[in-house]
């Protein structure tokens, strides 16, 4: 098992800061307890340390104690929100918990009363703790209120920059900023965009700054890390016009109808592309020859749910006889991305049949 | 120390009855201390002729909890009955049951909660946890639930009845069921209705309180029936309420039984005609 400590449980308040705090010059404040905050940053930061990202974001807590409780804690959101527009922010986020939603404090409104004298935006997220759903009902809710920063009037046609004239753009949305091949991941979009002469606009969001976010409408597709409830698609489609990829391409003949789903969007030939691709995985199914012949069988721990067609496919391109007295070969957490993802994983297979 | 707590629905007359109670309790030399529990905060102002005071939320609002004294919050009234209001938040703005619970620890911390009779007055429209916290901490260990024949009140005191079954479960169960008080409405066959309830949830009758313009009289100048019309009949009814209560010792193990919806509505059927 690789090591990985991505985390998908928790409240709405650590989804959601996922999203938030990976933009680079905004804050965020979790409205609730000191104790809500603290163990929500806990588990998101030691994560990020694990994941070699050692960024310390920017989170205040609006503290709220008995007597927000008892009184309400729209007054602490407030001056929370005032300190932190003290400081060089471009954007504040603000993240409500549990506590503050059961006690009925209106987060909308009391962001809306900065917006009309600040010019600084103060998001509100629609999260409300464990009331409000899972780590990812929190992650979609972040992102779509980061969504607000592209702007109402978005129609991409108008806006191509020189940059999107010269090759077509392409926004990457709601990468998982704590899984542990993030970046690889991402490396492989890139390439595989690249060989179909695109390449990326904006990593909405990862790492990246307000400003940034202006350029959103310089791309001509959106894609997205993992849609599973459609809901990331339906919002930024709406917002945008802008086509999306519901998914990162999975596997090998996903990544090459990606290529094909791509291109047709981007209004470009993918013939050139795929036929790279398709060589491309030859050799490295070549450079795993050593395995043909094996015996291996799948264990999904019984938890997980294994797309094992996908697994069945890989194993028969390397020559991989799949028999249940075969090596245990335990299914990743994540499905791997792209056929850089099925060389990471084949060599993990190895590890376990050589082992 | 008795500790006791009328429960019901607004409107329903608690206050009023809970003031009079006091009154009549502090006849009998005894030292009385009412606590109002409802954000209206209105339960002592008769037994405080008319004064607003001020309540235990609104100093910690703006003092902070540390800088409140026993003097600052409990008040002498008629007949040197302790007056508090505990008092809540703004309408629509945090946790009202909450601030009663915040409350009790506070007059605790400032051991104010002391006295031969401790009279809690609570809202029972609304029963969370908070406002069960009187019966749930053993503030309140013997609860009178003031009704009149109206089928809303029943409602609401049928209501209260479930907060108490539920907390008979709890293994050391520290609040019983005293009684049922029927605060008149003038409404037919009252009398009847009310007296049939308290025997279905397992109970009965303390007290009915009849309907009496004395009473509404008595709160224009800003007293208790007990101080503007001690000679009165309706005095007199407070007064024999106060001596039930006092010699009132309900049983433990007898836990109440609250009624169904459709057996609170076949009850009021057979009452309330057309």
């Amino acid at each position: 098992m690789h090591k990985n400590i991505s985390r998908h449980d928790g409240c709405t308040v650590t989804g959601a800061l996922t999203v938030t705090t990976f933009l680079r010059d905004s804050a965020t404040i979790v409205h609730g307890p000191k104790g809500c905050c603290h163990q929500a940053v806990s588990v998101l930061h030691s994560s990020m340390l694990y994941n070699e990202c050692f960024d310390i974001p920017d989170i205040f807590s609006s503290a709220m104690d008995e007597k927000n409780i008892i009184f309400g804690g729209e007054d602490s959101l407030n001056d929370a929100i005032k300190e932190a527009l003290d400081e060089d922010f471009r954007c504040i986020f603000i993240i409500g918990t549990c506590i503050s939603d059961t006690i009925g404090d209106d987060i909308e409104s009391v962001c809306a009363g900065f917006n009309e004298k600040d010019s600084v935006p103060v998001i509100p997220i629609n999260a409300s703790g464990f009331l409000g759903g899972s780590f990812e009902d929190g992650f979609i809710s972040a992102l779509k209120g980061a969504s607000e920063i592209i702007g109402e009037n978005c129609n991409f046609s108008d806006k191509y920059s020189d940059e999107c004239q010269i090759k077509p753009l392409v926004n990457i949305i709601g990468e998982k900023n704590l899984e542990y091949e993030v970046d690889a991941n991402f490396s492989e979009i890139k390439r595989l965009l690249n060989l179909l002469g695109a390449d990326v606009n904006l990593r909405f969001i990862r790492n990246i700054t307000f400003d940034d976010i202006q350029n959103f409408n310089c791309a001509s597709l959106n894609i997205i890390r993992e849609d599973t409830t459609g809901d990331i698609k339906r919002h930024f489609e709406k917002l945008t016009n802008i086509p999306c990829i519901s998914s990162y391409p999975y596997g090998i003949s996903n990544t090459l109808e990606f290529l094909k789903e791509a291109g047709e969007y981007l209004n470009i030939n993918p013939d050139l592309a795929i036929k790279h691709e398709i060589n491309y995985q030859k050799e490295m199914f070549e450079s795993f020859s050593d395995l043909r012949g094996e015996k291996i069988s799948f264990d999904s721990f019984g938890f997980q749910k294994a797309d094992s067609n996908l697994f069945t496919e890989i194993a028969r391109h390397t020559g991989i006889v799949l028999d249940s007295d075969g090596v245990t070969i335990p299914i990743p957490f994540f499905t791997p991305v792209g056929t850089g993802g099925v060389f990471h994983m084949l060599s993990q297979w190895r590890r376990f049949i050589n082992g | 120390m008795k500790q006791i707590a009328l429960y019901g629905k607004g409107g329903i007359g608690k206050s009023t009855t809970s003031a009079n109670l006091s009154a009549a309790l502090s006849e009998k030399s005894l030292d009385i201390l009412q606590i109002g529990c409802d954000p209206k905060h209105d339960s002592t102002r008769m037994l405080m002729h008319g004064q607003w005071i001020p309540t235990v939320l609104d100093l910690v609002r703006e003092k902070g909890e540390g800088n409140i004294t026993t003097e600052d919050v409990v008040f002498s009234g008629y007949n040197n009955i302790r007056c508090v209001e505990a008092g809540g938040p703004e309408p629509g703005v945090g946790c009202a049951g909450r601030g009663i619970i915040a409350t009790f620890q506070l007059l605790e911390k400032l051991d104010a909660l002391y006295g031969d009779v401790i009279v809690y007055d609570v809202l029972g429209d609304v029963v969370c946890g908070g406002f069960a916290m009187p019966m749930r901490e053993g503030y309140a260990r013997e609860v009178y639930l003031v009704t009149s024949g109206d089928f809303m009140a029943l409602y609401a005191a049928n209501n209260i009845c479930k907060a108490i079954a539920r907390l008979s479960k709890r293994s050391k169960p520290c609040c019983t069921l005293g009684g049922v008080i029927c605060n008149s409405q003038n409404i037919e066959g009252e009398l009847g209705l009310v007296s049939e309830f308290a025997e279905k949830i397992n109970s009965e009758l303390t007290g009915f309180i009849p309907r009496s313009q004395i009473v509404r009289v008595s709160e224009v100048n800003k007293k208790t029936v007990l101080e503007y019309a001690p000679e009165s009949e309706q005095a007199d009814v407070y007064r024999k309420l106060a001596e039930k209560i006092m010699n009132t010792n309900p049983d433990p193990d007898k836990k109440p039984t609250p009624l169904s919806m459709d057996e609170l509505e076949t009850l009021a059927q057979k009452y309330i005609k057309a």
